[in-house]
């Protein structure tokens, strides 16, 4: 039985409910406890009458049942095979969304906590009850994942193609994860916006596919997105024929140049020299061991080639051509299973489940060696490699794409405030939001590689700036403040104290205040659904499409309110309250940073600004310190979400009721050990959905029962 | 200070060889029994119209205020009733249409079903052409489902070297939203025909055909690869995998058809387009001229033309209308204050679709009848109006046909009328034996000659 909504009956309130699904429930005791079957009677002695007594009113039968969820007819077994609405109550009733105020009797604090901790109890047992992880599709790479792979398959000294996606640019390599610390004083760069930044050594001749776009709240990897056309494939073939045939692949550039495209010595016979090279190059490439029959395959592929007098060197980059349009290396996929449960994976998919998690890339030797041995599962192994892994280099990938992504950094490039407002944010052709968008990449750089807790991702003592950055901030500069013009090509940012709490961290900085606003105004309701999506992890549903948007200068009527009171008079029905008591406080809590981030008391109209409200109608705040203060105490809800958002990255996939026990997991073993940020992607990679996969390899016969 | 142009300096080459392109005998036709093949096009236009400059009758309904993005109907009232005469009058902002009304028909009256849980924008612009019957498609809202264009290319798009062309005018370098925005066209549910949007990259699809035989040799060997991965697969993904094959067979049969074609492409002289900023309208006129060489000269039968994409709240420039750069979608959630812009955009937007339609009657083909005449080339939205985001009523003009098509008329379908009734009669009059297209209810027989 799965729970679908009605289509016929109010989709207003409907979002009430469907914007709680993805996240959960996160209250002490985190950890589930163990397996023990629910009390038979919990639903008829606890949660029955509860529903009966605080829901039935308006969520009961009849035409308009508020969001769509008929809790009157709830059976136990249905709601017990229910992980979602399972998930959704718990969700609703632990962030005190329902029931709501105007409901009488009000539900007992007890009362609640023992409704939570029982659908907590159906939940754990509805989804080991032969419920299995959903499934990551087949998908191809992403052009950013085939870069990075094309750049380690042949050990390019150079990119192949130039990505604005990865929005910093390393000016002298000051990434260095093996030192554990980011240095104090960094030259970058913005692609995106900074001058001549796309402009960098690459392959000649080499044309990039088109970029795959982020999912809605997810990430650009997601295997939902990525199909393959004909267009696609043309492209791709195009490609792995460009790449080798580009006049700057050769020995200089191409660091297996000798031990694969090199012509070997006279001496040497040059059929079972190609096979000695070929087998470690495909296993490599396709991230598996090398049967014969595939060796072969290729193998005489190049003997006939050979037998036609074509080059040896040219004879081996059509083998690499071919290699790089073969389906075994643009698709990343796991291999089916028998069970029609859950299986945990191979070490081979454990291998690139690391390798294109952490390096945006296929496994090094190393992991491919460890996996055909099958040691590299082996707990004290795969820490080792983790931990490896967080040193290299490569890890500078993922930075280059999940940091920007998670926090929508992308929303930057287009941000446009009024020239005659805001005349500092534009110098001669430039932006300010050039600099602006690197601050919260190299605060989340520091946090990962120095090993921070991820609280300093919401409240640091430093950040990393540039002069012209730092004096951007105006009042709320570091101090001493040097003035000095903005570089546009090279950027110079230091490390320095964040001395006003009011400043750093991911929230509170200038490219997030600037992003999160329009032209004129501040747009708090965009700044507070981003709190809710990127924090929270708890995207509200986009609103509904008949309410007009607040005009971006008021009418003559409305000039004397501030935007709080303006808001509140065009957002009176009823239906629009329910999200926005929600998502507005966090908003609201930013509104003392104007539309490029500058601080303010006042509005134009000298009208007081009053950032206070609730978080979680539970933390009252009266100013954005102690707002996020607010969200400290409830460090281990955002942990929770970055967890969340962590795990969809990593499996390309969004995340459903399956998943949710294990973020509870992966966030107490954090906070065990002090929020630290590589515990967390550690416990990512340990967790349950990270470890499973669900291939079955024929249909299962119950799959097409109807509902 | 962006280089701009030259866009004439290329068409000097485009336009005069186009006109001049010999017609390609080796090409066998389809559906026609003169020996010219029957094209058809899909110009679509992102964000409705203004309907009071659009629609015969409605000059003095009321401007719908700011974001009525709930209502999804007209504010207006609608002729509830079939009736067909001829188009005598043109609304300004079909205007443009005057010289060429003849061989036009105005549309009104059709209708699709807007399913609830996915943007309404997107939905509009990815399922336009596709108007699956509501929750057929599993595990999606999308009403997404192989669209008209693809399904009409498995019969008339067979023997050219490309089935199809998909063309979006998109000039935008963020990648603010999602593909659904920018597509209309689609093999299957969430198996994307991406548009291209770069003059320079149709160009190179098109007339470069050198790297194409360089194929050849390794195609072979990566589908053994693909045979061999397929039987590592659980069943959902052998599903997926199957875009794999479709891609490489698609590409093998396009690389011995334009073998084929070789010889007489090179008699083309086309230059490649240059790499400059071009004003709006030069680049939209650019994408159609390709666009209409490529009909012309038997490289494909079907094309889908997005002359902007849906939604898209970036501003840009439409030069010669406005002095600083516009957001199509901004204006349109406040026609009371800006409809005399909007009406400008709509009337752009006609233009160019005027421009194409007369270049294509320009052209000759072997039986003396013109392209156009062998084209249906049809105007739609997949909204009625920018502001109500209403799904009915939508802006329909079919051109071309020659003498299969009625023209010169408009036809207002009763209310309700599905517009894949009209996907249904186009596919018909290209020759399609189907009984029926997603949701259609019959077809609009007052269109068929």
């Amino acid at each position: 039985m799965r729970f679908r909504p009605n289509p016929t009956t109010n989709p207003i309130s409907w979002l009430h409910l469907t914007s709680m699904v993805l996240g959960s429930v996160l209250l002490p005791p985190l950890l589930e406890t163990p397996t023990k079957a629910a009390k038979p009677n919990a639903f008829s002695r606890v949660i029955a009458p509860a529903l009966k007594s605080h829901c039935v009113k308006c969520h009961g039968a009849g035409e308009d049942t508020e969001g769509e969820v008929n809790l009157r007819t709830l059976k136990a077994e249905q709601l017990g095979s229910d992980p979602e609405l399972l998930g959704r109550l718990m969700r609703v009733l632990d962030l005190e969304e329902m029931p709501p105020d105007y409901d009488s009797p009000t539900l007992d604090r007890k009362l609640r906590q023992e409704l939570i901790e029982e659908l907590r109890r159906m939940r754990r047992i509805a989804i080991s009850e032969g419920h299995q992880h959903p499934h990551t599709p087949i998908r191809r790479m992403n052009r950013f994942q085939y870069n990075n792979a094309v750049v380690d398959l042949f050990d390019l000294k150079c990119n192949v193609f130039t990505l604005p996606e990865r929005m910093m640019r390393d000016h002298g390599g000051y990434f260095q994860p093996e030192t554990g610390r980011i240095p104090d004083v960094v030259n970058v760069g913005s692609r995106p916006l900074g001058k001549s930044q796309m402009i960098e050594p690459r392959l000649a001749g080499v044309a990039a596919f088109p970029q795959d776009l982020r999912a809605e709240h997810g990430y650009d990897n997601q295997g939902d997105h990525l199909s393959l056309s004909p267009l696609l494939m043309e492209a791709f073939l195009k490609l792995g024929q460009s790449i080798p045939d580009s006049p700057d692949f050769g020995p200089r550039n191409v660091g297996v140049w000798d031990e694969f495209f090199a012509t070997p010595a006279d001496s040497v016979e040059l059929e079972p020299e190609v096979r000695r090279r070929l087998k470690p190059f495909l296993r490599r490439a396709f991230r598996r061991s090398i049967d014969e029959e595939q060796l072969a395959r290729y193998a005489e592929f190049a003997d006939r080639q050979l037998a036609a007098g074509i080059p040896f060197p040219d004879v081996m980059k059509s083998l690499a051509a071919a290699t790089l349009a073969s389906p075994k290396f643009l698709y990343l996929y796991d291999k089916s299973s028998d069970e029609q449960t859950s299986e945990t994976i191979d070490d081979f998919e454990l291998a690139s489940r690391l390798s294109f998690f952490l390096w945006g890339s296929l496994p090094d030797a190393t992991l491919l060696d460890l996996a055909t041995t099958g040691q590299l599962s082996e707990p004290e192994v795969l820490h080792e490699q983790i931990e490896r892994m967080l040193k290299d280099k490569k890890l500078k990938r993922f930075c280059d794409s999940f940091p920007s992504q998670w926090l929508q950094l992308e929303r930057i490039i287009s941000s446009v405030p009024d020239r005659e407002k805001f005349p500092k944010f534009y110098f001669s052709k430039y932006r300010a939001s050039m600099h602006m968008m690197l601050e919260p990449l190299l605060l989340f750089e520091a946090v990962v590689v120095e090993n921070r807790p991820v609280t300093q991702l919401i409240d640091p003592d430093f950040s990393y700036r540039s002069d012209f950055l730092n004096a951007a901030y105006g009042d709320l500069a570091s101090q001493p403040v040097q003035r000095r013009g903005a570089e546009v090509a090279v950027a110079r940012f230091r490390r320095m104290p964040v001395t006003d709490r009011r400043t750093g961290g991911v929230i509170t900085n200038l490219a997030t205040m600037t992003m999160t606003s329009g032209p004129d105004r501040t747009q708090p309701i965009t700044r507070g659904a981003w709190v809710a999506s990127v924090i929270f992890n708890n995207p509200p549903k986009p609103p509904p499409a008949d309410v007009p948007p607040l005009a971006e200068k008021p009418p003559e009527n409305e000039k004397h309110l501030t935007l709080r009171e303006r808001l509140a008079l065009h957002r009176k029905r009823s239906d629009c309250k329910g999200c926005h008591e929600k998502i507005d406080p966090l908003g609201f809590a930013l509104e003392n940073f104007s539309p490029v981030g500058q601080w303010r008391e006042k509005y134009e109209n000298d009208r007081d600004i009053d950032p206070s409200g609730q978080l979680f109608r539970r933390h009252a705040f009266d100013d954005v310190i102690e707002f996020k203060r607010a969200i400290l105490s409830e460090k281990d809800r955002f942990t929770r979400a970055l967890a969340g958002h962590l795990l969809s990255f990593a499996l390309a996939r969004e995340l459903e009721a399956a998943d949710q026990p294990a973020l509870d997991q992966i966030t107490q073993a954090t906070a065990a050990d002090d929020d630290k940020m590589q515990t967390l992607i550690t416990q990512v990679i340990l967790s349950e959905p990270f470890q499973k996969k669900s291939t079955p390899k024929v249909e299962s016969p119950t799959d097409h029962q109807p509902d | 200070m962006t280089k701009i142009l030259s866009r004439r300096h290329f068409l000097r080459g485009l336009g005069g060889t186009a006109l001049a392109l010999p017609w390609l005998e080796s090409l066998a036709a389809t559906g026609s029994a003169s020996g010219v093949p029957l094209r058809m096009v899909q110009f679509y236009v992102p964000i409705g119209v203004v309907r009071r400059g659009f629609f015969p009758g409605e000059a003095d309904d009321v401007i719908p205020k700011g974001n009525l993005g709930n209502v999804m109907r007209s504010l207006g009232k609608q002729d509830p009733k079939f009736h067909a005469k001829p188009l005598t009058q043109l609304t300004p902002t079909l205007q443009p249409l005057e010289r060429i009304k003849h061989k036009i028909t105005l549309i009104t009256g059709m209708d699709r079903t807007f399913q609830q849980g996915t943007d309404v924008h997107a939905q509009c612009a990815s399922c336009f052409l596709s108007s699956a019957k509501p929750y057929t498609i599993e595990g999606s809202a999308w009403p997404l489902d192989r669209t008209l264009d693809h399904i009409v290319a498995d019969h008339i798009g067979q023997t050219t070297p490309f089935r199809t062309l998909e063309l979006s005018c998109n000039s935008h370098k963020d990648n603010k939203e999602s593909i659904y925005f920018d597509n209309i066209s689609w093999y299957g549910t969430g198996h994307l025909a991406p548009s291209i949007r770069d003059p320079r990259k149709v160009y190179r699809r098109l007339f470069s055909t050198r790297e194409n035989s360089q194929y050849q040799a390794i195609t072979d060997l990566v589908l053994e690869d693909a045979h061999d991965l397929k039987k590592d697969l659980g069943y959902i993904d052998r599903q997926k995998f199957a875009e794999y094959f479709e891609s490489i067979r698609t590409i093998e049969k396009q690389m011995s058809r334009l073998e084929t074609m070789k010889s007489e492409l090179a008699k083309v002289a086309i230059e490649e387009p240059p790499e400059a900023y071009l004003p709006r309208g030069d680049y939209i006129r650019l994408m159609g001229d390709l666009m209409v060489v490529a009909l012309q000269s038997g490289l494909t039968n079907v094309a889908t033309f997005m002359v902007g994409p849906e939604r898209w709240d970036t501003p840009y420039m439409f030069e010669g209308l406005f002095d600083k750069p516009r957001s199509h979608h901004q204006m349109s959630h406040n026609q009371t204050k800006m409809i005399d812009d909007l009406l400008k955009v709509d009337h752009f937007h006609m233009q160019q679709y005027v421009y194409l339609l007369e270049k294509m009657d320009k052209i000759e083909q072997a039986d003396g009848t013109s392209l156009l005449d062998n084209t249906l080339m049809t105007y739609g939205s997949g909204l009625g109006d920018g502001s109500t985001h209403q799904y009915n009523d939508l802006p329909i003009i079919v051109a071309g046909g020659g003498k299969r098509m009625q023209s010169g008329l408009h036809i207002n379908m009763p209310e309700g009328t599905p517009l894949a009734n009209l996907w249904l009669t186009q596919a018909r009059m290209l020759g399609l034996p189907l009984q029926d297209f997603a949701d259609s209810t019959g077809t609009i027989d007052a269109l068929i000659g």
